[in-house]
């Protein structure tokens, strides 16, 4: 469970918000999914560049996810607008889960 | 790719879907009703008024009202765009849900007068305008996805299906076919139930399957391969039928059918093996049950043509067939499929603006789990007492077969009912 960012300690109060969000088909949150990849902080811009991926390219989901995603973060990071892509690859695999979610998966 | 998000609204509204949910649930229940009244006159040649009025009720009320609802939603879903037309699919809905039942009064009645011909023509306009508006959809994603193939060619059989059983309902008054309606009827039933049910099935369920198991199984030439076998037998079948109409030209596509869904089975198979979610769920448990459940009219058909061949018919068979068919697979993976999927719909209207800020409940919540798992055993009794009572010829077991499957019915329409009236709460 890599994350890249350009700021490490912002970066930790970002994934301790994409925490509160969850997959709601598999009850587990974005983070220890793994399905967060980089994000990266324009403070010049007031801008929040996250790049993350879904389980699969057709989750019916996605809208839900991804709009949580960006509403924890403005959330958290008032007065800033967060610019969210999403990325197939590389595509998401079981070995971006965190150990505490491969637990809760009982893999 | 990165791709990126503009909230491109995939989702259909859930006002747009969920009426055809609805009108489908209280169409399985009238039909359980429908199959207990019958009784004796199941036992006769399905050719009868209850059997025909049973039977159209399941495979439109039921199965293509709920199968119609879900592509709204999941087409959408598969190709990165919206739906081409609300006001189209709203139509559609209308179209269908009073040219049912005056098609189904129709032949309850066996009066193919002014109700069962305007049924069949409001029923035809519905499928026109669902077929168009799924055309558009797909076209505009420019997809060549394989389940996009299946979902659409499934809607080109859909209307295949539908103008022929116009055209047999004014044979019946006005005879301008070289034969009886009668005589074209298994060409009407099979374009639908393989060219529409068991190809839309494959096409959605290959998706739907990995995604809820989470599994990262992926062969898309075994499904081309599935494709092709799938509309081989369908069009093998109508040339046999057709043009060469005897019955040993039709175990080229049984066998062709039987390959595809082998399979598919094999396809499901490796995405169990290789799941992620060790934990497989009630409802998902129901759904692979019925791609297992495919193979049972393939056996049932198997037997028939063997009697066939040797010169003898038997109208049991042909009821278990049918039975197997409407009340067996389809039914089985519309009732797993309903509590993974209209959950999600009822969960995206409450609760998509509140996730990350407020505690909420997961869709799974949404649907009682306890009465879920009685709906199952009482479908899987019900189902299994009365293959058996039919096949035996035991009026006992079909009306002790036809109160399980009417309690099914009952659960599965409560259950959605308490989905429907769902209120927003927190977890």
């Amino acid at each position: 469970m890599n994350v890249v960012t350009n700021d490490n300690i912002r970066c930790t109060i970002a994934l301790a918000a994409l925490e509160q969000v969850m997959d709601p088909e598999i009850g587990l949150n974005l983070v220890d999914l793994g399905l967060i990849y980089q994000v990266d902080f324009d403070e010049a811009a007031k801008k929040i560049y996250l790049t993350m991926t879904l389980t699969t390219a057709f989750c019916p989901m996605g809208e839900a996810i991804t709009s949580a995603a960006k509403r924890v973060l403005e959330n958290t990071f008032s007065g800033m607008e967060t610019i969210l892509e999403l990325s197939f690859e590389p595509p998401w695999s079981s070995e971006r889960i965190s150990e505490e979610g491969k637990t809760f998966l009982n893999i | 790719m990165p791709v990126q998000t503009d909230s491109t609204m995939t989702v259909t509204p859930s006002r747009v879907v969920l009426p055809f949910y609805l009108y489908a649930a209280l169409s399985f229940l009238l039909s359980t009703i429908l199959l207990f009244l019958s009784g004796e006159n199941l036992h006769g040649h399905y050719f009868q008024s209850q059997t025909l009025a049973i039977t159209h009720m399941m495979a439109l009320g039921w199965g293509t009202m709920m199968i119609m609802g879900a592509s709204h939603q999941l087409v959408p879903v598969i190709t990165g765009h919206h739906l081409h037309s609300l006001a189209l699919a709203r139509l559609s809905f209308y179209f269908a849900a009073v040219g049912i039942p005056l098609l189904v009064y129709g032949f309850y009645e066996m009066d193919m007068g002014m109700p069962a011909k305007w049924g069949g023509r409001l029923v035809l306009l519905s499928v026109l305008l669902f077929v168009y508006n799924l055309a558009a959809t797909t076209l505009r994603a420019g997809s060549r996805d394989v389940h996009c193939y299946f979902i659409t060619m499934a809607a080109l059989w859909l209307l295949t299906t539908v103008i022929l059983g116009l055209i047999l309902v004014y044979n019946f008054t006005y005879q301008f076919l070289p034969r009886s309606s009668l005589a074209y009827l298994p060409l009407h039933a099979h374009t639908g139930i393989l060219g529409w049910f068991l190809l839309l099935v494959i096409g959605v369920g290959s998706r739907l399957i990995p995604m809820f198991l989470l599994s990262k199984y992926s062969n898309k030439k075994l499904l081309w391969l599935i494709f092709f076998l799938v509309n081989i037998a369908l069009v093998s079948f109508i040339f046999s039928f057709l043009f060469i109409k005897a019955e040993r030209a039709y175990l080229l596509p049984l066998a062709t059918i039987l390959a595809a869904l082998m399979l598919f089975a094999v396809y499901c198979y490796r995405c169990i093996r290789t799941r992620m979610r060790k934990k497989i769920d009630a409802p998902m448990k129901l759904s692979l049950l019925s791609i297992l459940m495919m193979l049972s009219p393939v056996i049932v058909l198997t037997l028939l043509l063997t009697f066939l061949l040797s010169g003898k018919t038997d109208p049991r068979l042909v009821v278990v067939y049918g039975f197997v068919i409407f009340f067996g697979w389809i039914t089985a993976i519309i009732l797993g499929m309903t509590f993974k999927t209209l959950p999600f719909i009822i969960w995206n209207k409450f609760y998509q603006s509140r996730m990350g800020l407020h505690p909420v409940p997961a869709p799974t919540d949404l649907y009682h789990h306890g009465v879920f798992k009685v709906m199952a055993l009482g479908y899987i009794s019900g189902f299994t007492l009365f293959t058996w009572g039919a096949l035996s010829e035991t009026e006992l077991l079909l009306k002790i077969a036809s109160v399980l499957l009417i309690l099914t019915a009952v659960l599965y329409n409560w259950n959605m009912i308490r989905i429907f009236l769902h209120k927003t709460r927190t977890a």
